[in-house]
């Protein structure tokens, strides 16, 4: 993962004209887009809004907005919801300007106190505006943050959710199990940033680099055509061995991928594989029938595959898709909008025949047609605000001392588990 | 010629709905005539979820325990649990009124309307007054009639519950044309019957953790002084698993059965299991020490929170407490509950046996409520001539029971 995080700007977009600007909102969403800024960042740009001056002069982006002077005096919002919001709003154009005219706009942010989960409710909205894709990377706070910041952090990620395209939920609790035995608290929050990280870069790396299987801009629209609904996100990586085999099983296990109830409908998937120079069509191949067969059919999901110089026998994998929210509990209805996508892959037809390692590339039309998942995908589950609980997520929460018992106990302490 | 009727004791569970059917011979003789143990539906931390659902499984298991007894059911004997479920500690006074200080039954019955009289908010319904002992001019007495002193006091411990869950599960049985004679709460019916006389004199504390809720029950000096839910079970467990191993609930459950532990050890870091074992694809090994710590976390902190409820009450004195922790319900087949409990509370702690005057199949823990049901319903029916107090649907039901 560390590989691609170092090399993962230092190639100029290949699709120059595409616009990427990655928005960190409040100290969290700053810190996570602090740690992406690498020396040559091609067409992505980065940058970060905040109330808190001093925070903000730390960071080497080159793009900072503090909002809200004069309301906080470059202070920061203290965990005040009503104060964030406040800083936000006493700057709408500030951050328009800084939003400008984007093809897609990520925003992280730190959802559980003030500027993060107030301010980016008007930087979404604001950026809903344009014409951009806005997806959005949230984290939630860990259970030992406390119950007040908990609860800021479910009613800012409702909000959040109807505004952007996609809304990737990363609650901290979870995270955590990913870390080392030995993680400190400080570290957890750390942890989290690497996730970010590693799903930014999956996407940049997607979109901006030449692959075996290239995915353009219209392939991840075509996953967001909706603002709403339920995202899902997973990664999986390997390095050696038999890499293929066990980042897939890296991918399955992913925690992200394993809370909450199992949707009845999907939307649309993208799976994107990144390799080194060793990376195959035969091995992709395996890699998507290994990945349909997990997570529906083939035609629900669209597969990029990219070529990293730099990497050898190492894989990442990384998963988005999309259903909407209603679409969890009912049967699905037919989406709003049905949009024929343009690139894709017709596996059977064009990859069995050869195993070089070609860089050009396979286009070919996919019908946007929806079917019924497979019945056989007990493991794919949604992740939201609530889906910790698991198995309970129906039922009415289980307080007692602020804290919720059905989530898992080991997930409130913060006891790591390891399973490999 | 005495008359004998057909009693079901039933207990709605989480996982699973047990129904036991004594024939009562006259007013002292209680025969078991017929069992069954059912799957358990639309049923979750011990409430009625899905009332149809529930209804059609309660239905069946009795009716299996109707065949199985070669009778029919007179009247039932409902057992209680949830969340919802909450307990008070009132104490009554009255002062002797006779000239001659000498109290009398009129002073021992105005202290017990007072310890009782404390209304409830609406929506709530009382199910047991449970009598601890007199105490005069603060002296406890067990008998106070005829003593001499002033000022008489007596403590209850009174549970109540939501009035709309206990009457979704009335609802069950009544969909069945069957009365509900008394409700009893879970963890009462449990401690009736896996104690002794003797242990409940020396003080013990029963804890019932079954599929979805965990019921406990304090006994000091031979009387109910706490009991308590928590609305944790083994399905916390299995989920818990699932969602820290992420794998699918069903080998969530299958891990909990066959490799768990209800405490983690050092040596668990080195052992490895099979998710299947069975040499398919996507077969894996898990280390042991995930499993069994996700379960420790999950048990510990069930054990810590009676604890807890019992040092804010200032009722966990080991010394009252000296016959242990004694475990039941379906979650202490667990690996090594006794040594956690015994760690959580530093007591002496074992998982019951069952009563020893049953037959060997129904000394399962998933019997033990519902035996104590029967218990009740024998003992209970020569002390039902209690005036009943409370008004609505559950008029009937409530201060049937009233443990004095």
């Amino acid at each position: 993962m560390d590989t691609t995080a170092d090399t993962l700007f230092s190639r100029r977009a290949a699709q120059g004209d595409l616009k990427i600007k990655i928005i960190g909102v409040g100290g969290a969403g700053t810190n996570a887009v602090d740690g992406l800024k690498l020396d040559d960042l091609g067409d992505v740009r980065l940058a970060a809004i905040n109330t808190d001056a001093q925070a903000l002069n730390q960071s080497p982006l080159a793009e900072k907005l503090i909002i809200g002077r004069s309301v906080t005096r470059g202070l920061g919002a203290g965990g005040e919801l009503e104060i964030g919001k406040a800083a936000a709003e006493s700057d709408r154009d500030a951050i328009a300007r800084l939003i400008g005219d984007m093809d897609l706009i990520i925003l992280v942010v730190g959802l559980g106190g003030g500027t993060g989960s107030a301010a980016a409710q008007v930087v979404a909205e604001l950026a809903a505006k344009t014409d951009a894709l806005v997806l959005a990377f949230a984290t939630l706070p860990f259970s030992f943050e406390g119950a007040r910041r908990k609860r800021i952090a479910e009613e800012s990620i409702g909000d959040l959710r109807q505004l952007v395209h996609g809304l990737i939920p990363l609650p901290n609790d979870v995270l955590l199990q990913e870390g080392e035995e030995d993680t400190s608290v400080l570290n957890a929050f750390a942890v989290a940033d690497r996730w970010i990280g590693r799903g930014v870069n999956s996407l940049c790396a997607m979109l901006l680099k030449t692959g075996l299987i290239n995915q353009d801009f219209s392939s991840l629209r075509s996953v967001f055509q909706d603002r709403g609904g339920k995202t899902i996100f997973g990664t999986g990586t390997a390095t050696g061995g038999d890499y293929v085999k066990d980042a897939l099983e890296d991918l399955f296990i992913c925690p992200l991928l394993h809370l909450g109830d199992r949707p009845a409908q999907l939307d649309r998937i993208l799976v994107n594989v990144i390799g080194g120079t060793d990376l195959g069509i035969a091995k992709v191949n395996e890699i998507m029938t290994q990945v349909a067969k997990r997570f529906g059919s083939r035609e629900d999901i669209v597969f990029g595959a990219v070529i990293d110089e730099s990497r050898s026998q190492s894989l990442e994998l990384c998963i988005l898709g999309k259903a909407e929210m209603d679409a969890v509990a009912a049967p699905a209805p037919e989406p709003a909008a049905k949009k024929t996508i343009t690139t894709g892959l017709g596996l059977e037809t064009e990859i069995s025949q050869d195993n070089q390692f070609s860089k050009p590339v396979h286009r070919s039309k996919l019908p946007g047609k929806k079917k019924q998942p497979d019945v056989n995908q007990d493991e794919f589950t949604f992740i939201d605000n609530d889906a910790q609980r698991g198995y309970f997520e129906k039922t009415d929460r289980n307080e007692y001392n602020d804290e919720d018992l059905d989530v898992p106990t080991f997930m409130r302490r913060g006891i790591k588990i390891k399973i490999k | 010629m005495s008359q004998t009727r057909v009693v079901a004791a039933v207990e709605i569970g989480t996982s699973k709905i047990a129904v036991l059917l004594g024939e009562i011979v006259g007013d002292s003789g209680l025969n078991i005539i017929g069992h069954s143990v059912g799957t358990s539906k639309g049923v979750k931390k011990g409430e009625i979820t899905d009332l149809d659902k529930a209804s059609d499984c309660v239905h069946a298991t009795i009716l299996k325990a109707e065949q199985n007894a070669q009778s029919r059911v007179d009247e039932v004997y409902l057992a209680q649990t949830g969340r919802h479920l909450i307990g008070n500690f009132n104490v009554g006074s009255s002062n002797v009124s006779s000239p001659d200080g000498v109290v009398r039954r009129v002073d021992m019955d105005a202290a017990k309307e007072d310890a009782k009289r404390r209304t409830l908010p609406r929506a709530r319904t009382y199910i047991h007054h449970i009598q601890n002992p007199f105490s005069l001019d603060g002296r406890p007495v067990e008998n106070p009639l005829s003593k001499e002193g002033r000022q008489l006091q007596v403590g209850y411990w009174s549970v109540h519950g939501d009035s709309e869950v206990v009457s979704d599960s009335l609802r069950v049985i009544r969909g069945i044309d069957l009365d509900v004679s008394d409700i009893i709460i879970s963890s009462i019916a449990s401690g009736a019957v896996l104690l002794e006389e003797s242990e409940k004199e020396n003080g013990a504390l029963v804890i019932d953790m079954g599929g979805g809720t965990t019921d406990y029950v304090l006994y000091r000096k031979g009387y109910i002084v706490k009991t308590g839910v928590v609305p944790v079970g083994g399905d916390h467990i299995t989920n818990d698993l699932s969602i820290g191993l992420r794998v699918a609930r069903k080998s969530a459950e299958e891990f909990k059965l066959k490799n768990g532990r209800a405490y983690y050890q050092t040596e668990d870091r080195d052992e490895k299991v099979w998710l299947f074992g069975d040499l398919t694809i996507g077969d894996r090994e898990y280390p042991l020490a995930a499993i069994t710590k996700i379960i420790e976390a999950r048990v510990f902190e069930v054990f810590d929170m009676i604890k807890e409820q019992l040092e804010v009450a200032k009722i966990f004195v080991p010394g009252d407490i000296a016959s242990g922790v004694v475990l039941t319900g379906g979650s202490s087949r667990l690996a090594g509950m006794a040594e956690a409990a015994q760690r959580q509370f530093g007591l002496n702690a074992r998982v019951s046996e069952g009563p020893s005057d049953v037959a060997e199949e129904l000394r399962a823990p998933e019997y033990s409520t519902t035996l104590g049901l029967l218990h009740y319903a024998l003992t209970g029916q020569e002390e039902s001539q209690q005036p009943a107090k409370p008004s609505g649907i559950l008029r009937k039901l409530t201060g049937f029971l009233n443990f004095d």
